[in-house]
C-alpha cells in the first residue's frame, strides 16, 4: 500500500472481482487442458481426466452464469449501477492516454495521459475510475464472456447439437470455436496479471482491487511517485515475468492457429499441429502466469483481511475503556 | 461492522439490490443449464439410418470433416481475430513493460532507504 493509493470500488466490486477472477481461471485451467492437450495433458490427469475436467468445467460456467446474471442485474436496477455505464464510455482522452502511453514507453513523453495512470497522485479527481486500459478490459471481457457463455451453453450436451445441425462435426466445430474464442481472454489475462501485478508503485499487487473504497480514505494521497522506495525484488521479478508473459501470450497464440484438428476434432481433448517443446514450455510459462495471478488474488484478499482487522484495532482502541471485550474472547 | 460507522460515506449497492441480483443471477444460471443439459439426446437415438459412408451414416461426417459453412466461417474468424488481438495485446504488454521501468527509475532504489533509512515510527526499517 502505497500513499499514492487509495479506494475506487465498492466491496461489492471488489468481492465480484475476485469471484469472478477464480471461477474465471477454474474454467481456463480446466478449459484450456483440453484445447492445448498436447502441451498441457499433466494438468488435465492432475485434474481428474477427461471426464472430471468436463464435470468441473461445466460447474465453474455454471458459476460464470450465475455470477453475469448477478452483475448485470445489479448494474441495471440500482442508482450505483447506473452510474457506471458513464465511466466506462471511452472518450478522446482514452485514445489520447494510448498514443501518449505509447510516446512514454519510447521516452518521447515525460509523463503517462491521466486516463493511463494507475494510481490517482494527487487528486482524485483528475484521474477517472477507469484508465484505457480498464475500459477496454470491460468491452472486451463482458463481449467474451457472453460469447463464451452463449457458445458454452450451445455444447453443454453435444448430442442435442448433433441431432440439430444432423452432423457430429457441427457439434466439434463449436467446441473449436469455443476454445479459439477464450484464447483472447487467456491472453488478456495474463497481461491483465502482469499490468496489475508488477507496476514498480504497487508491485506486487493493488490494493484497491481488493479494499473497499470505503475503507480507505481518498484524502490521503499526496507527494509523488519520487517519494516512494523500489522494492529490491522488482527488477528482476517483473523481468521474469514481463518474460513468461510475452512467452505464454505468443504461445497461446501460435498454438491457436494449430490446435483444431483436421477437418475436426474427433476428441473433445483436441490436439494437432506442431507439438514441439518449445511451444509446451511456452504454453506452460502462459499457464504459469495465470497462476501467479490466482496467487496475486488470493495475497490481495489476505491484505484486505488485515487490513480490516487494523482499522478496526486503531478505531477501536479509544472506545476500549468501555468495557468492551476483545476479539478473541 | 461498527468501526466503520463514522467513516466518509460512499456510495454503495443496498443489501436488498445485491440479494436480489445474486437470486437472479442464480436463477438465469438454473434456467439455462436446465436449457443445455435438455437438449441432450440418448447417443443410440442418432444416425441410425443408411450405415455407410455413401448413405450419410455413422462416421461419415468424420471423413467428410465440417460441412457447416458459417460455421467453418466462424472458427476462420476466430483464428484471426485470436493472431490480431495476440499481437495487440503484445503491444500493449511492451508498452506498459517499458513504462513500468521508466516509473521504477524515478523511484528511490531499494539500497538508497539503508543509508538514509530513519524509522521515526519506532519500527525496523525492513
Amino acid at each position: 500500500m502505497t500513499s499514492l493509493d487509495h479506494g475506487k470500488f465498492t466491496r461489492v466490486t471488489t468481492t465480484f472481482h475476485s469471484l469472478l477472477a477464480l471461477d474465471v481461471f477454474a474454467l481456463f485451467f480446466t478449459g484450456y487442458s483440453l484445447t492445448f492437450n498436447d502441451e498441457l495433458w499433466w494438468l488435465l490427469s492432475l485434474m481428474g481426466g477427461p471426464q472430471s475436467v468436463t464435470a468441473l468445467h461445466r460447474a465453474a460456467g455454471f458459476g460464470l452464469i450465475a455470477l453475469i446474471g448477478f452483475w448485470a442485474t445489479l448494474m441495471i436496477t440500482t442508482d450505483t449501477g447506473r452510474s457506471n455505464f458513464r465511466e466506462i464510455v471511452p472518450t478522446g482522452d482514452d485514445i489520447k492516454a494510448f498514443i501518449q502511453d505509447v510516446r512514454f514507453a519510447l521516452g518521447s513523453a515525460d509523463e503517462r495521459h491521466p486516463s493511463a495512470k494507475q494510481f490517482a497522485g494527487g487528486d482524485a479527481d483528475e484521474v477517472p475510475l477507469l484508465s484505457y486500459i480498464g475500459k477496454g478490459v470491460v468491452f472486451i471481457f463482458a463481449v467474451e464472456l457472453f460469447l463464451l457463455t452463449v457458445s458454452g451453453l450451445l455444447i453443454w450436451s453435444k448430442t442435442g447439437l448433433m441431432q440439430y445441425f444432423n452432423t457430429k462435426t457441427a457439434a466439434m466445430g463449436f467446441v473449436v470455436f469455443h476454445g479459439l474464442l477464450g484464447v483472447i481472454m487467456l491472453m488478456g489475462v495474463m497481461f491483465h496479471v502482469f499490468e496489475h501485478g508488477f507496476h514498480p508503485a504497487f508491485y506486487p499487487v493493488e490494493p484497491k482491487a481488493f479494499i473497499p473504497r470505503k475503507l480507505i480514505p481518498e484524502t490521503h494521497a499526496d507527494g509523488g511517485i519520487e517519494d516512494l522506495t523500489l522494492a529490491p525484488s522488482w527488477s528482476t521479478v517483473s523481468t521474469v515475468m514481463g518474460i513468461l508473459t510475452v512467452v505464454g501470450i505468443t504461445s497461446v497464440m501460435i498454438a491457436s492457429v494449430f490446435d483444431e484438428g483436421y477437418p475436426v476434432p474427433r476428441e473433445i481433448s483436441v490436439g494437432g499441429g506442431p507439438e514441439s517443446l518449445l511451444l509446451t514450455l511456452g504454453i506452460n510459462a502462459g499457464i504459469f502466469v495465470l497462476f501467479v495471478g490466482l496467487v496475486l488474488s488470493m495475497y490481495g484478499n489476505l491484505l484486505r483481511v488485515r487490513w480490516e482487522r487494523q482499522l478496526e484495532e486503531d478505531r477501536r482502541q479509544p472506545a476500549a475503556t468501555d468495557g468492551g471485550q476483545p476479539d478473541d474472547d | 461492522m461498527s468501526y466503520q460507522d463514522d467513516l466518509p460515506e460512499t456510495s454503495g449497492y443496498s443489501k436488498v439490490s445485491v440479494v436480489i441480483s445474486a437470486i437472479v443471477g442464480l436463477a438465469l444460471a438454473v434456467v439455462s443449464v436446465w436449457w443445455a443439459a435438455g437438449t441432450a439426446v440418448f447417443y443410440e437415438g442418432l444416425f441410425r439410418v443408411s450405415p455407410t459412408v455413401a448413405g450419410g451414416g455413422v462416421g461419415t461426417d468424420w471423413v467428410v470433416g465440417n460441412t457447416v459453412p458459417w460455421l467453418d466461417f466462424l472458427v476462420a474468424l476466430i483464428h484471426a481475430a485470436d493472431v490480431l488481438m495476440g499481437l495487440f495485446i503484445l503491444l500493449m504488454v511492451f508498452i506498459h513493460w517499458a513504462a513500468f521501468r521508466r516509473l521504477a527509475g524515478r523511484m528511490q532504489g531499494p539500497d538508497e532507504r539503508t543509508a538514509d533509512a530513519v524509522a521515526t515510527d519506532g519500527g525496523e526499517t525492513e
